[in-house]
């Protein structure tokens, strides 16, 4: 029976954590504590320290201040391999398996205590025990390519386990469950927890917060935003810690303009990852759709741009339908595209300037006419975009990967945007940009919509969303939430939406 | 038709050897295009070496050397400087080419290629084994690196299936990163694995010379490497996957010089095609294998 | 997959780079000289007087760069793509055995008509023999390089197969076609006794060039090559893409056998394209993939082959030495050329 809470040494004592990436300070001191037998959840939005703080603890990052004790010890300057042989046990949100190999054969990868010539039996049978004690239903001679995605997270749960870790880290662990696999998984971690080890439980989902964890740290642009026992604690207060009041107020209230007629129109869209979704947006309409990243909107974007097949449902684009028509097709009839990804799709980084700014144009003036490119006119207009655009760049030959990231964003925005789209697709538009970049593609995407464009602008910053939305979506598991006006947002809700609540 | 089977064995045999060596390439995830060089080296090897020493077993280990040398070189350019595998390999191939009948031609200080006769090698009988009726001869009666070929396929298949090592090099051939988050070096894995490989596919070269012809001439293996390439995609990536595949190809090859000689009206060059066009078929009804490595192919990425 | 580079946009850093790797396979190749004791310097010398000394050495070597050029812009085409195209080989001896056939089915026709129709014949064998392998590769999703590999010794064997029956000559002793007829021959050029090969090699390569930097398809085609994601992005259809890439690379692989045998041997023998399929992707890497540097690059190897005769014959240095420079090249060149992440 243990004394009292003194005594209960802690198995995890953070103090003072300092990281900065050049200005940004990703952990302004922060301290955390972990006892055994203790679930903290450690909550936060993208980009609010979580991520950057358990890189620093599992030896990934070195902090630039700040110290560390694990279970009496100093850990400090260490690697991943010593702090796996301190205890620490981190299971990632992509998971390190082999798929083609059984549950057997990926716990004793790298494994010692398996032996050189391996003892694939007892192994085994350590699996199938560990794997009763802890509720962990696996059978270690299935294949992990065959596993659901909820098994195949237990298959790492359980080489931490034997590798005899105290301390298990699960970085958003539920983001690719279903419901019944997120319950399960919780039971787990009430097992772990019996069984005294300590659980950091990182996640931006409060339901689950509020479920299984003790206490909880919420985390806000790399500050401690407030700590709190979770008995007692209420959702809204903790969406409230995690978003905070600083709203910045709207750059537009121009509601003036009614929006035309629908340039967009979905009707329940299911892919992979993608729930059956059903909206639609007008022209002279920005539709936002806030959310933290992995919740579908990879899915949905490139499922919308002919990138991915859709697998029921509708697209229809200025009334025409879409849905089984081609990436060019969908061009023609006049959507545009900004993808997340600027390095390998939005761009070629080793062409220049202007055979970006042609990339998915080449065939029509004035790039090309015909079988032939036509170099001098399509030079001309990488002129003038560039002029237009402000991509600072000593001609049009230079060579893209050479540009800093706000002029290469603007490469793609100059190209979408010139087109004069009827509708405009853009996922991350402003993001890695600084504030003068980040304003210049808002600044566009207001005028384009001006212009009479339906934009559907996808972003996991929700201070860009709020700044320029007409109405806002909140994508979570795959649909969305919610759908508000701009002038009904309500940030608790949004907060809640966010969170994983259904609307 | 015991003479037929024992033909099939003989061709086989080389092509298996360069199996084996290509598998623990490819197992890693390095494509073994260069298995027709590594070949050639080894048997060039082999035959120099046990010339010059009149011991063939100088020889055997000169063709290991050989062969790994190759293997050095397309682990070096490929996996450390991560340029493609598939180029890799030919090159090695043309350097190997040229390389071994250059050297095979200054030895003799004349210009013109050394005059080399060996004895191939006896056969080996296993005492008492070799005098079961029919089957004696068939499979206890052979030089000995056709043993050496039989053993290689059970060690590869325990070293691969059950030692820490071939795990670690297995999973590198499937996900690298997770070797790398489990502790050990994918890189080095990789270069030990075309090394190595190399170095059995070297061996397999020796066959040919030190058991089959006797001499080295211009580029001898003839396309051999490529076979074995094949063979072992159409084996599956495994040592008696593989071995089956040559004993299939080694079949159609020895039905070809038996129909020759009975003067049979099919055509020897399409009967000479049908290892390849097994090869084809296979790998065309398979469609993209799934027990292709996953990651076979793939530049290693920096360290985070 | 390749990463393929402008050249001209950094023509000091790529082409110096390969400059390098040259040079360095050239000091390779003086060690290796001087180990068979004799000198390099003289050994050079003699390459260069074998390849270049008299009028008709140059056109000896201007015949032998040809087929490598031809041949090497097509694989340069397709390695742009992504597409590692392996089958040079098979093709050029598919296509000499389209050449051959068209030549003797047209031999009433007059000398024009005749040489275009047989070179058109052999361009289009070859397409078809890479049309094989795409259909494979894209129907089944077997990699390129299996398929081209393969199928390469499949092309020899049937172009054996060719020659033992309907294109054969009777009792001749060996596998040969029947010589073509004389208005099929290429004509060669009094005193260099060159076929005007070359020139239509080059041509190739300047449209090919053209098409690679001047056209919508060759603009797909090299952001295919640089990243697949973006060329789907841009609405490119990779599979056309890479048909487009292999029936052009078979035609020119064609059309280098056809030339050799209409130009060269005047029939079509056995084995005559072995090692061309390897030496044009050695000349499409040296020449960065650049349809234009592969002239060059195929020179170069073509005058160290012409040469390397008269070095054996003269100084006693084995001719396989310039295949080990090709192969020490290929290494370094691959080395050199490695994108830089």
């Amino acid at each position: 029976m243990r004394n009292g809470a003194e005594s209960v040494s802690a198995l995890l004592e953070m103090r003072g954590i300092v990281r900065r990436f050049g200005d940004l300070c990703a952990n302004d001191n922060i301290d955390l504590d972990v006892r055994p037998g203790e679930i903290l959840g450690l909550l936060g939005e993208n980009g609010s320290g979580k991520s950057t703080l358990m890189k620093v603890l599992f030896g990934m990052l070195t902090p630039d201040a700040g110290s560390i004790n694990f279970r009496g010890r100093p850990l400090a300057g260490h690697t991943p391999a010593e702090a796996m042989a301190a205890g620490i046990a981190m299971i990632h949100q992509h998971f390190m398996l082999i798929d083609a190999m059984t549950v057997t054969e990926n716990v004793m990868l790298g494994w010692p205590a398996a032996g050189r010539v391996l003892r694939a039996k007892d192994v085994a049978a350590r699996v199938r025990e560990a794997s009763q004690r802890f509720g962990l239903d696996l059978d270690p001679d299935a294949q992990i390519a065959k596993l659901p995605l909820g098994r195949r997270q237990r298959v790492e749960i359980l080489k931490a386990i034997l590798r005899e870790a105290e301390l298990l880290i699960l970085d958003e662990p539920t983001s690719n469950l279903a419901p019944a696999e997120v319950a399960d998984l919780l039971t787990i971690l009430r097992r772990l927890r019996a069984e005294n080890k300590g659980i950091v439980f990182i996640t931006h989902k409060l339901p689950e917060v509020l479920e299984v964890c003790d206490n909880v740290v919420v985390l806000r642009t790399g500050r401690v935003a407030g700590r709190a026992p979770v008995a007692g604690a209420s959702q809204g207060q903790l969406a409230e810690m995690m978003i905070g009041r600083d709203v910045s107020t709207p750059r537009k209230i121009d509601t003036a303009r009614p929006p035309g007629e629908p340039r967009l129109e979905v009707l329940g869209l299911s892919a992979p990852g993608l729930a059956p979704l059903t909206f639609e947006i007008r022209s002279g309409e920005i539709l936002g759709v806030a959310g933290v990243d992995g919740n579908g909107q990879i899915e949905l974007v490139e499922t919308l741009t002919g990138l991915r097949p859709a697998r029921a449902g509708q697209i229809a684009l200025k009334g025409c339908d879409v849905t089984r028509s081609t990436v060019a097709a969908r061009m023609r009839l006049g959507l545009a595209y900004m993808p997340a990804d600027r390095a390998y799709t939005a761009l070629v980084k080793t062409m220049s300037v202007a055979e970006n700014l042609m990339l998915r144009d080449s065939r029509r003036p004035p790039y090309g006419r015909g079988p032939i490119l036509t170099r001098a006119s399509g030079a001309a207009k990488a002129r003038a975009l560039m002029a237009d655009y402000d991509i600072r760049a000593r001609d049009p030959n230079f060579i893209v990967a050479r540009l800093s990231g706000g002029n290469q964003q603007k490469i793609v925005v100059a190209r979408e945007l010139d087109r004069g789209p009827a509708v405009l697709i853009a996922h991350q538009a402003a993001w890695g940009l600084d504030p003068g970049a980040t304003r210049f593609v808002l600044d566009r995407m207001i005028a384009l919509r001006d212009e009479g464009a339906a934009i559907l602008y996808v972003s996991s910053e929700l201070e860009e969303v709020l700044a320029i939305s007409d109405r806002v979506a909140v994508m979570a598991r795959g649909g969305f939430a919610g759908i508000v006006p701009r002038p009904d947002v309500d940030m608790r809700q949004i907060g809640l939406w966010m969170a994983g609540r259904a609307a | 038709m015991i003479e037929f089977l024992a033909a099939t064995i003989r061709i086989a045999t080389p092509l298996a050897l360069a199996a084996l060596g290509g598998i623990l390439s490819e197992r890693a995830g390095v494509f073994a295009v260069g298995l027709e060089g590594m070949m050639l080296a080894g048997a060039f090897a082999a035959t120099v070496g046990a010339w010059a020493s009149g011991e063939p077993a100088i020889g055997m280990l000169l063709a290991l050397i050989g062969g790994a040398a190759i293997g050095l070189a397309v682990a070096i350019v490929a996996v450390r400087f991560r340029a493609d595998n598939m180029v890799t390999g030919l090159a090695v191939n043309i350097l190997s080419l040229g390389l071994t009948s250059y050297l095979m031609r200054i030895i003799a200080g004349g210009g013109r290629p050394v005059n080399i006769h060996l004895t191939p090698l006896a056969a080996l009988p296993i005492p008492g084994l070799a005098d079961i009726p029919v089957l004696g001869r068939l499979l206890f009666t052979h030089p000995p690196l056709t043993y050496v070929t039989a053993l290689g396929c059970v060690a590869l298949t325990l070293f691969l299936g059950r030692t820490q090592a071939g795990l670690t090099l297995r999973a590198t051939g499937e996900n690298p990163e997770a070797v790398f988050a489990s502790g050990a070096n994918p890189l080095i894995v990789r270069m030990l694995a075309v090394v190595s490989g190399g170095a059995i596919a070297g061996l397999g070269g020796a066959v040919l010379t030190l058991q089959q012809v006797g001499t080295f001439t211009d580029g001898m293996t003839s396309g051999r490497g490529y076979l074995a390439l094949a063979a072992l995609i159409v084996g599956r990536w495994t040592p008696w996957g593989a071995a089956a595949a040559c004993l299939v190809f080694g079949a159609a090859e020895a039905f070809e010089l038996r129909l020759q000689s009975f003067g049979v009206p099919v055509s020897s060059y399409i009967i000479q095609m049908v290892p390849y066009l097994i090869a084809l078929a296979v790998l065309a009804g398979l469609g993209q294998s799934s027990k292709l490595p996953a990651s076979i192919g793939q530049p290693l990425q920096r360290e985070h | 997959m390749l990463q393929a580079r402008r050249v001209r946009l950094k023509p000091s850093g790529l082409a110096g780079r390969i400059l390098l790797a040259l040079l360095l396979s050239v000091i390779c190749a003086a060690a290796l000289i001087a180990l068979s004791g004799h000198d390099p310097l003289a050994a050079f010398a003699a390459i260069a007087r074998g390849a270049a000394g008299s009028e008709h050495q140059i056109g000896a070597s201007l015949n032998r760069s040809t087929p490598y050029l031809v041949a090497g812009v097509g694989v340069a085409l397709c390695f742009r793509g992504g597409v590692i195209n392996i089958g040079a080989e098979g093709q050029i001896a598919v296509g000499g055995a389209g050449a051959a056939a068209t030549a003797l089915a047209f031999s009433a026709a007059p000398a024009p008509i005749a040489i275009v129709a047989a070179l058109l014949g052999g361009a289009l064998a070859g397409a078809a023999w890479a049309g094989v392998a795409t259909a494979i590769h894209l129907g089944r999703r077997v990699h390129e390089v299996l398929a081209t590999l393969l199928l390469n010794f499949v092309a020899l064997l049937l172009v054996q197969q060719l020659l033992a029956g309907p294109l054969g000559q009777f009792g001749a002793g060996f596998l040969q076609s029947p010589l073509m007829p004389r208005s099929t021959w290429l004509p060669r050029l009094p005193g260099f006794d060159a076929h005007p090969g070359f020139l239509i090699a080059v041509v190739a390569a300047a449209a090919c060039s053209f098409v690679l930097w001047r056209t919508p398809f060759g603009f797909a085609l090299r952001v295919a090559g640089s990243s697949r994601l973006a060329a789907a992005y841009a609405g490119f259809s990779l599979a056309r893409l890479t048909w487009g890439a292999m029936l052009a690379a078979g035609a020119l692989a064609g059309l280098a056998g056809g030339i050799e045998v209409l130009g060269v041997h005047r029939r079509l023998i056995e084995g005559f394209s072995l090692g061309f399929g390897f030496k044009a992707v050695t000349v499409a890497l040296l020449g960065a993939m650049e349809p234009l540097a592969v002239v060059p690059a195929a020179l170069f190897v073509g005058l160290l082959e012409s040469g390397s005769l008269a070095m054996q014959r003269q100084i006693g240095v084995p001719s396989a030495l310039v295949t080990v420079i090709e192969g020490l090249t290929m290494l370094f060149v691959l080395v050199a050329t490695v994108a830089r992440k």
